[in-house]
């Protein structure tokens, strides 16, 4: 599954992130295979989405978390 | 750009301080520097290039803050201008050191760019700040295991308990940076050898930077059209696929700074944050937006109620010089070009700063907190249909204070497209200025009475005109999103930092700076403008304006009473202004505004209050030959109420008449200062050109149906 299907409060591992102009940004901005993920908010209305990934908290939209293939812990 | 001679025999060095968003970066910068900072541009940008002068034991040092990025790949302006600074590509710009600062809290992610500088072969040194964080946290990071992986000098510092910045001063001047062996070799992820030829061509030693010149130059404008199509060739030549190699350059990179990490960090007790828990409420699907927008209430509450005691002041200060100026100059152009045209418009730039300081230190303090970001989370959602971005509620929400800060404030918008967008229709919200024009018009057509119990018509009325500016800005977004267009893709991805309390210092060099800036950059253009209107003001046809000013020496010789002076001075002044170039423009344009419900003297009112909208109504005063005290807005609105249009013969303000007023004071450019403003942030007279006639099209047709409609 991908990661804008994650619920609220659940974490999962990053499995791979699908090509597109916005993986490099994803990448750097460390949302890397391996790496665990945990979704800490969502905005109203299908809004944006708040991972937690290691120590920070980092907003995407459901567009660039669709991106992200998970696999659900 | 100075000449070679006159170069000091020793310049000071020059320290380029770099880092992730968010990482205290600025606070450094400050520390360092104080207020002896300079902003200025880099060619072709609109990012701001922030500089600064650190004196330490008798040796000064120039300061660089390059905008905070995530790595060297240029995706956003403020990327392209870290890349080009620090690829060293114009000798100007060359920093001999660079101070790279981490979050003590995301190593690996500050490592990602650190790792890249060395790559580059820079002579850097790492400050690990919010050591107090990290503590709090249970975090231990081994600043020595660090060193030994990476060959980088290592701080600890607590920038905003200004804890460490002496060792930074120390750090730099012992110049105890050093560069390191390569990272991460780049024959991992390309053919090595392929760089021969472009480190040669541009006389560089690091692969990496090669790579890196390879891989954005055929871009980056900064680098001549020769090379770049040389670029081209070459990548084209050598068969290299550049994205896949950048992806694996990435992953590698990561690889290894997580192996490093893995030894150099020590987490001892999972703690949950207490950001969780106030997110809760600040990210609230409803109480969210409602604290959002008691938040907005207060600072314009804030706003109008201070900043109104600074900018009277002003306006009487400037008032009193310019009636100095004109009693103890002798009588003449020079006299009235000083008193009534360079006067004013100086301080015609000077008024804005009390609200252009106030509202960024408002930005200042959110930003700081960690709150906007969560703003920009919430509004992202609503503003992506109109084609703005979740950034873009800033300038929108300041635009109902003043359009000028939030112009100013829309350089944050990465995107192009998007930052386009929002400067364009900022103007659109009704700003502060409008206001006594609403008041004016409202207070002479609309019944001060209350309907359904408890709804007072003219509340309700100036609310209508707050929420035509919000319809203007939605549907000329939403228009302009399908005719702009931009190869960028459009994204959100926005760290959302813990809680912290503001750093007031920071707070007020924010404040002391965009206030500079709108001094430094707007103010040459809206000085111009104001004497360009206070020339076409005063003079005209010079028989003609003899004659008014002999008829009036002849009419004052033989008046009796004070009164009768003032009158004739009243009356005089507004023949002058009728017979003025203004004035005849006001004439010309009045086959164009009849439709619209105006005669020729509304006509002047619009065009001088394009020095700003609240002019219309001291015009107004003028032409209707009102003297007395123009504080008091009912002897105004009384003569105005009595006057007769020459065309129609009935009420010139009646009400279809004052609601077209509005609905067009609501719509058109009717500010220099915003103008010389997008000027400034766009880089160019495109944009405000187009601008000024959108609203003005806008405008006029807006108030052409309003008329219609109402007559």
């Amino acid at each position: 599954m991908t990661a804008d299907k994650l619920p609220i409060s659940k974490s999962a591992i990053i499995q791979s992130i699908a090509d597109s102009p916005l993986k490099i940004n994803l990448m750097e901005l460390g949302f890397l295979p391996g790496k665990t993920i945990t979704l800490h908010h969502i905005a109203p209305l299908s809004g944006p989405m708040a991972f937690k990934l290691d120590e920070t908290i980092l907003a995407l939209r459901k567009s660039e978390a669709a991106l992200l293939d998970i696999q659900i812990l | 750009m100075s000449e070679p001679t006159q170069t000091p025999l020793v310049k000071p060095l020059k320290i380029a301080i770099i880092g992730n968003p968010n990482v205290g970066k600025s606070t450094i910068f400050n520390q360092l520097t104080g207020l002896s900072q300079k902003i200025g541009n880099y060619p072709g940008v609109t990012v701001d290039k922030k500089t600064g002068v650190m004196h330490h034991q008798g040796s000064t040092y120039e300061i660089i803050d390059l905008p905070g990025t995530y790595s060297l790949y240029p995706n956003s302006e403020d990327e392209i201008i870290a890349h080009r600074v620090l690829n060293q590509l114009t000798e100007q710009e060359r920093p001999d050191f660079v101070l790279m600062i981490l979050d003590s809290m995301q190593v690996s992610r500050g490592l990602f760019l650190a790792t890249q500088l060395i790559d580059l072969g820079l002579n850097l040194a790492l400050v690990l700040n919010m050591a107090d964080m990290a503590e709090k946290q249970q975090l231990e990071i081994k600043g020595f295991e660090l060193y030994k992986a990476l060959g980088v000098p290592i701080l600890h510092t607590d920038a905003r308990g200004a804890k460490g910045i002496e060792q930074i001063r120390d750090l730099i001047h012992q110049k105890n940076f050093s560069k390191p062996t390569e990272f991460l070799p780049v024959g991992e992820y390309i053919d090595a050898q392929s760089l021969t030829d472009v480190k040669e061509k541009f006389e560089i030693q690091s692969d990496y930077q090669a790579y890196q010149i390879l891989r954005f130059g055929p871009k980056d404008k900064g680098i001549s059209i020769e090379k770049r199509e040389w670029l081209q060739q070459k990548t084209a030549q050598l068969g290299l696929n550049l994205d896949a190699a950048q992806l694996e350059e990435t992953k590698l990179r990561y690889e290894k700074i997580n192996s490093i990490v893995d030894q150099a960090l020590v987490k001892k007790e999972i703690k949950e944050r207490k950001s969780s828990a106030i997110d809760k409420l600040i990210l609230h699907p409803v109480l969210g937006y409602a604290l959002f927008g008691i938040i907005l209430l207060v600072i314009f509450q804030a706003i109008f109620a201070w900043a109104s005691v600074p900018m009277d002041l002003i306006d009487g200060f400037f008032g009193d010089l310019s009636g100095w100026v004109s009693s103890s100059l002798p009588e003449g152009p020079l006299a009235s070009l000083i008193a009534d045209g360079i006067i004013p418009g100086i301080g015609g730039v000077v008024i804005f700063i009390p609200q252009i300081a106030m509202l960024f230190g408002f930005l200042a303090i959110l930003e700081d907190t960690g709150y906007m970001s969560r703003v920009v989370f919430l509004m992202d959602r609503w503003m992506r249909p109109f084609g703005l971005h979740g950034k873009s509620i800033v300038p929108l929400v300041s635009g109902v204070a003043c359009a000028i800060p939030g112009v100013m404030a829309a350089r944050n918008i990465g995107n192009w497209k998007e930052k386009i967008i929002t400067i364009m229709v900022t103007p659109l919200m009704s700003c502060s200025a409008r206001l006594p024009v609403y008041i004016i018009l409202i207070g002479l057509v609309i019944p001060d009475e209350t309907v359904l119990g408890f709804v007072n018509m003219q509340a309700l009325a100036l609310l209508a005109l707050y929420l035509l500016g919000v319809v203007g800005v939605l549907i000329t977004a939403f228009g302009m999103k399908y005719i702009l267009k931009t190869e960028e893709k459009s994204f959100l991805m926005v760290e959302l930092p813990s809680y912290r309390t503001p750093r007031w210092k920071d707070v007020v060099i924010t404040m002391y700076n965009k206030s500079k800036t709108f001094v430094m950059e707007a103010g040459k253009v809206i000085l111009a403008i104001s004497v360009i209107l206070w020339v076409l003001g005063s003079y005209g046809p010079p028989s003609k304006m003899e004659e008014i000013r002999v008829t009036a020496e002849q009419r004052l010789s033989t008046a009796t009473s004070e009164e009768e002076i003032a009158t004739i001075e009243t009356e005089t002044s507004s023949l002058l202004l009728e017979n003025s170039f203004i004035g005849i423009m006001g004439r010309a344009i009045e086959p164009a505004i009849r439709p619209l419900g105006y005669d020729w003297k509304i006509g002047i009112a619009l065009i001088t209050s394009f020095a700003a909208r609240e002019v219309f109504v001291s015009t107004i005063a003028t032409i209707y030959s009102i003297g007395g005290d123009l504080e008091d807005d009912s002897t105004i609105r009384e003569k105005m109420n009595a006057q007769i249009n020459a065309n129609t013969g009935t009420k010139t303000f009646d009400l279809p008449t004052s609601l077209s007023l509005m609905v067009f004071y609501a719509f058109a450019m009717q500010c220099m200062s915003t103008l010389a403003v997008v000027y400034r942030e766009t880089k160019g007279w495109k944009w405000p050109l187009i601008q000024t006639v959108y609203m003005t099209v806008l405008a006029y047709v807006s108030a052409l149906i309003t008329y219609q409609i109402f007559s």
